[in-house]
């Protein structure tokens, strides 16, 4: 965790010194004269991450002595994260193509599927169930309509 | 005490009784459906109200938050994946007592502490919020910023493994609570040219991506792992392990009274919330605790009081909102929107011109607490049963219900695009052990403390010795110096991390992950 923490705070320094002299004076115009400053509060906010960033990346080398435990992020981990953003991707494409019940059908049954569901029964009725629920409750018991 | 009498006549009719108990159902299930929270489960039923006789409108709306404060309990300990941030603190005992194979005894606890912190808090919600709008008068902006301050800071230094990182997390959520339109000037900051984040970024699409989503990416990754576990579960079950024994009420009953104690008062003071009175009730019971390294591992006292506390902020959060017409809540900010369409304009004033209606909705909120622990403990089996479902199975459904909580909230796919990056964002928060929890709360108060922060430099005219001037605030400023330096000088001996980001097994090595390190 110590080298995770490291790179962690390397990047969060970087993060918050572009916000601070890039993008705030770019997305935030001057506050009109006489009242206080619009940046003030991101501006404080980015400073404070920056210099506890920097007390995180130091404090953590300082003590880089003994052995590291394994990486909080694995290969395996980040596999499934793809695996399931990419589902996320399919299903928004599906939605702005087709509408939300074809779109919420392939986010179940590719979830299943991306998860290891084989059986066939699961990858049918899981979402028929899910989608024809949550049409009651919304459209009927709700009374308001997922448009 | 008249117009209670007068109220519990009102309420205590089939119809309104039928639309109080039906809230508390409908909040329970959402409540207990990870990312569908009480927010959500309210402002969708707002418009299922409108052909309602405000009692029973204003009834069931109440009970929808009440319930479903108390069914995130249920994901918490179940899942380990809290249905509300408030119930990140059940789920660091809760979810080990299930793994366990002890999760209806935790469920049970979670619930009888989850009554009883919200029936009392309800009457100390009747009994302070006429008097106590005087004195509430003299929380000025200055001393509001100190609160804030306070809070964010002792949440902050210990719902994570490391002080600094959930400082960082904390500065982070203040800082996306700054996007959108300027309160004062109306300029908008950091939106991109975006108009969808004018009005700023949305709590519940980011809170269901961050809390929900991010979840299910990390238990998608520990798929095995958890249908071994799982199964462990179902096998290991005995009978005691399903009922809270006498030694157990005896060891919970003082933690519930303060919980109870410390959620009613954080819950009266605005812009605290549920999360702050949870993790405070678990801070306080792990520390006076005679095996503070047992919690985190499946202590029911942790349950007891992080639920408790949850529950005992709901309707003492209400108070702010009678005495003075200042939510002091998410929920109390949408409920607003209810009760004024319902013809009861909250403030001090109601009191006076609407004392039948107002004593309606005290009778309401009683009766629901009542109806709350008649639902949980009736249904209990049923819910407990969800953990013996394989991961694989739930993990589509809930990505599903996500989806469309977050989607509700404004009818846009902007939306979705909120909730994706966040669940990122959450995911690697957790996965690296930055407290997502205090930049959800740092997010949530971030408005209210930058608008505090701007009036008390203005109050202030621009110059600190003037502050001497408001010994209250000075009180709570050194509050947070002296936390900050003993958080930091407190050798922790197992701190719990809140829920996920340490996995979802029960680990006690998080600070010896962070040795010397931060």
């Amino acid at each position: 965790m110590r080298r995770a923490n490291v790179l962690s705070g390397m990047v969060l320094t970087a993060f918050s010194l572009i916000m601070l002299f890039v993008v705030i004076p770019w997305q935030i115009d001057p506050a009109p004269a006489g009242m206080i400053s619009t940046r003030l509060v991101p501006n404080m906010m980015m400073i404070a991450i920056a210099v506890m960033s920097v007390i995180l990346v130091v404090t953590n080398l300082k003590s880089a002595g003994g052995a590291d435990g394994p990486s909080p992020i694995t290969l395996a981990d980040l596999r499934m994260v793809l695996r399931i953003g990419g589902l996320f991707v399919v299903t928004i494409v599906l939605y702005l193509l087709t509408g939300p019940l074809p779109a919420g059908f392939a986010l179940v049954a590719g979830g299943l599927l991306a998860l290891g569901e084989r059986r066939p029964l699961p990858l049918i009725a899981m979402p028929a169930l899910l989608l024809t629920a949550l049409w009651l409750l919304f459209y009927k018991v709700l009374g308001t309509a997922i448009v | 005490m008249d117009y209670l009498a007068l109220g519990f006549m009102d309420v205590l009719n089939p119809v309104t009784m039928f639309w109080v108990a039906a809230g508390v159902t409908i909040g329970y299930v959402l409540g207990a459906i990870p990312g569908l929270g009480k927010a959500t489960g309210v402002a969708v039923s707002i418009p299922l109200t409108f052909y309602l006789q405000p009692v029973a409108a204003l009834g069931m709306l109440i009970g929808i938050a009440k319930g479903s404060a108390a069914g995130s309990a249920v994901s918490a300990i179940l899942l380990n994946t809290p249905g509300e941030p408030s119930s990140a603190p059940t789920a660091l005992d809760g979810y080990p007592l299930a793994r366990q194979g002890k999760a209806q005894k935790a469920l049970k606890m979670g619930l009888f502490a989850s009554v009883i912190g919200d029936f009392f808090s309800t009457v100390i919600l009747i009994v302070l919020a006429a008097p106590l709008a005087h004195y509430a008068l003299l929380i000025g902006p200055v001393e509001l910023a100190a609160i804030l301050l306070f809070s964010l800071t002792f949440i902050g230094g210990l719902s994570g493994g490391s002080m600094l990182k959930g400082l960082i997390a904390a500065a982070f959520g203040i800082f996306f609570a700054t996007i959108g339109l300027e309160g004062e000037t109306f300029i908008p900051r950091m939106t991109f040219g975006l108009l969808e984040l004018d009005d700023g970024i949305s709590l519940v699409p980011m809170a269901i991506g961050m809390l929900a989503v991010a979840e299910m990416f990390i238990q998608a990754g520990e798929l095995k792992r958890l249908d071994v576990e799982t199964e462990a579960i179902s096998k290991g079950s005995n009978p005691g392990d399903n009922v809270v024994t006498r030694a157990e009420w005896r060891r919970c009953a003082p933690v519930i009274a303060r919980g109870t104690l410390v959620g009613s008062l954080i819950g009266i003071l605005p812009g605290l919330g549920a999360s702050v009175g949870s993790f405070l009730s678990y801070g306080m019971t792990q520390r006076l605790s005679k095996t503070p390294e047992k919690f985190g591992t499946g202590m029911i006292e942790g349950v007891a009081a992080a639920e408790s506390a949850d529950n005992a902020v709901v309707p003492s959060s209400l108070v702010p909102l009678f005495a003075l017409g200042i939510p002091g809540s998410v929920i109390a900010a949408i409920l607003i929107a209810a009760f004024i369409l319902h013809g009861l304009t909250p403030g001090p004033l109601m009191f006076q011109q609407q004392p039948r209606l107002v004593a309606d909705v005290y009778a309401a909120m009683l009766f629901a607490s009542v109806v709350m622990l008649v639902i949980g403990y009736t249904c209990q089996s049923l819910f407990a049963k969800i953990i013996r479902v394989p991961m694989r199975l739930i993990i589509p459904g809930v990505l599903l219900l996500c989806c469309v909580g977050a989607y509700m909230e404004t009818s846009s796919i902007f939306s979705i695009y909120v909730m994706l990056f966040f669940a990122l964002f959450g995911y690697l928060a957790r996965k690296l052990d930055f407290s997502f929890v205090t930049f959800l709360i740092g997010f949530v108060i971030g408005p209210k403390l930058e608008f505090s922060f701007r009036q008390s430099i203005q109050l202030l005219d621009h110059n600190a010795v003037n502050l001497l001037h408001h010994p209250i605030a000075i009180v709570f400023l050194v509050l947070t110096v002296a936390t900050l330096w003993w958080i930091g000088r407190w050798k922790r001996p197992q701190m719990p991390s809140a829920p996920g980001e340490r996995g979802p097994a029960p680990r006690t090595d998080i600070a010896s992950d962070h040795k010397g390190g931060s």
